[in-house]
């Protein structure tokens, strides 16, 4: 089990990393195909609320589970 | 003094158990009753505070909106959540149930934008951002209190009745809005009588006080003071200490976030649904939602309960599990069901009327066509098209500004409406899974000395971010289905995938590392 939560620990630090560009390029990409209010207020809503959410909290906690913190809790 | 449940008798225990969970659930559903009536009198607050023709207003009317519920929050979650671990819970949460009241009872005051312009935005931005920040203290607190007096091996079913205040105040805000918009009427009710919820709410936060203010401070915060174990920091020992912050990180991503996401799929986005995509008449699907809410709350305490016994992980995580692979299917049956295009029309049944009123300068042209099919099932659409009277004026008006506004109105008969509740209850009952036990797991995983502050985070980033979003989200993720402007979307079920995505992700993380264990209060 320790093994599996220390595998799993590189999947949620790699999420994390990887989620930063992915949402970066996409609001550049629906941003400059459409500068709409609509558009602006989303994806500022997304980047500066959600994205900085998922990314520290799925890298730290990837890393904790890489590190075999969580290996006590079954 | 305060009293400890645990030293007195058996029976005096039970009596003074339940007095702190009523006093403890019916401030925090006044406090959840005052945040929705915001929610639910959206679009009046608009017309009175927020004009469309105004772009400073309408960017205030999206921020209060979003602001309130998702950034400031779990602001107020570290704000109230750091007293309470300082100076104790009841006069916390005291201080929020009076923050939430006098902020809801002050909007219900505030003077529109035709009598003092701008202001009248602002200040209304103002106290929506102070009730966010209250309800950021107020969950954390009740859950905490109500924790910290429940016998071991009882939590799940004592904090459960904390689980149904949300739902509750959901349920007391529609009920007392359509009272008053009955006795009223319509037209009186647009005027001034949405102003009534939001006044009565400090007659309902008078009497909550009151009620809290007799009661005594948490047993297990007073011992803890008593012996000098009361955290100096509680928000650099929360986050900064790594033996807690694992445990913030588990409490965030393997059950509040997917929690908040099944939560706000199966009360709001349920409706939103309805209304938006199966286009159910107002009513009708407001009462789906209502009756699914009433038949589905006391599985709130069923499952609370039942988390005493088998462990709070097991149903938390059914409970996401079966929302993952369930919300498709049921979605599509709601959506096939009011589907006109799997109807067969009464053809001889369809009527259309055109009204033409001219008011003032304009011209306003309203056609309703009613049908009717085999099924029962009815449909009538409005359309209004207004213009000016002056072809010369009419003529300079862009193409958007011409364009006929038009309302769709499904209603269904009998047996498909009994269905529809059915197929929501089953989310509801979802949402008792993942919400009735994580009062419990939350307080449980945290020690006495910063548990205030350590689980209203989780909550509030779970619930108000990762749940609060799923109107946003899913709206959008529909929209990028729709081929072009003025064609249906071809998935109207796309925005299923963010909650589907969030609470996947919760379910594996929340399996893998969340122990089933039912924890002791370490101060016990």
């Amino acid at each position: 089990m320790s093994a599996i939560k220390k595998i799993f620990g590189i999947v949620w630090t790699l999420m994390g990393v990887g989620i930063v560009p992915l949402v970066i390029m996409q609001a550049m990409k629906e941003i400059t195909a459409k500068p709409t209010e609509e558009n602006w207020i989303f994806w500022s809503i997304v980047i500066v609320v959600l994205m900085p959410i998922i990314a520290f909290s799925l890298i730290t906690f990837g890393i904790f589970a890489l590190k075999g913190e969580y290996d006590t809790i079954a | 003094m305060a009293q400890n449940v645990r030293d007195v008798a058996p029976a005096e225990e039970v009596t003074s158990t339940r007095r702190v969970i009523a006093a403890s659930s019916v401030g925090t559903l006044i406090e959840w009753y005052d945040f929705y009536i915001f929610g639910s009198l959206a679009k009046i607050i608009s017309e009175q505070f927020f004009p469309k023709d105004n772009p400073t207003a309408a960017l205030l009317a999206t921020l209060a909106t979003f602001a309130a519920g998702f950034v400031i929050r779990p602001f107020g979650a570290l704000f109230f959540g750091r007293l309470g671990d300082l100076i104790g819970r009841k006069y916390t949460f005291l201080v929020t149930l009076v923050i939430m009241g006098g902020s809801t009872f002050a909007i219900g005051l505030v003077p529109g934008y035709k009598t003092i312009g701008f202001f009248a935005p602002a200040i209304v931005f103002i106290l929506r951002l102070l009730q966010g920040l209250a309800l950021g203290g107020e969950y954390g607190g009740a859950a905490t209190y109500v924790a910290e007096h429940s016998p071991a091996g009882k939590r799940g079913f004592w904090t459960s009745f904390i689980q149904t205040t949300a739902t509750f105040g959901l349920f007391l805000s529609l009920g007392v809005i359509l009272i008053v918009r009955q006795t009223l009427g319509v037209e009186t009710f647009s005027d001034w009588g949405w102003r009534i919820p939001f006044i009565l709410s400090a007659f309902l936060v008078a009497v909550s006080v009151f009620i809290r203010m007799r009661m005594s401070e948490s047993p297990l915060f007073v011992k803890m003071k008593k012996e000098g174990k009361t955290s100096a920091n509680p928000l650099a020992e929360s986050f900064k200490e790594k033996d807690n912050l694992k445990m913030v990180l588990i409490a965030l991503l393997g059950a509040t976030a997917g929690q908040g996401v099944v939560w706000y799929t199966g009360q709001f986005y349920a409706l939103s649904f309805l209304q938006n995509a199966c286009n159910i008449e107002f009513v009708q699907s407001n009462l789906i939602i209502s009756i699914a809410l009433l038949i589905g709350t006391p599985f709130f305490i069923v499952f609370g309960s039942l988390s005493d016994k088998i462990g709070r992980k097991y149903i938390m995580m059914a409970g996401m599990l079966i929302a993952v692979i369930a919300y498709r299917p049921i979605y599509t049956v709601m959506y096939n069901e009011a589907n006109l295009k799997n109807k067969v029309e009464v053809v001889e049944k369809k009527v259309v009327t055109v009204k033409n009123t001219v008011k003032g300068a304009d011209s306003l042209i309203t056609t309703v066509t009613t049908k009717a099919f085999t099924d029962g099932t009815s449909f009538k659409e409005t359309v209004k098209a207004k213009f000016p009277v002056d072809p010369a004026l009419k003529a300079a008006l862009s193409k958007d500004k011409l364009k006929p506004e038009t309302k769709k109105e499904v209603t269904l008969p009998q047996n498909l409406y009994y269905k529809m509740i059915g197929l929501v209850l089953i989310q509801v009952i979802f949402v008792t899974m993942v919400y009735g036990p994580i009062a419990a797991f939350l307080v449980e995983i945290f020690p006495t000395r910063i548990r205030y502050t350590s689980m209203s985070l989780p909550y509030h980033i779970g619930n108000g971010v990762f749940g609060g979003l799923v109107p946003l989200i899913s709206t959008r993720l529909v929209e990028a289905t729709r081929p072009a402007p003025n064609l249906p979307p071809a998935d109207p079920l796309a925005g299923l995938w963010y909650p589907i995505l969030i609470a996947g992700v919760s379910f594996v993380i929340g399996s893998l590392y969340i122990s089933n264990k039912t924890n002791n209060l370490d101060t016990e």
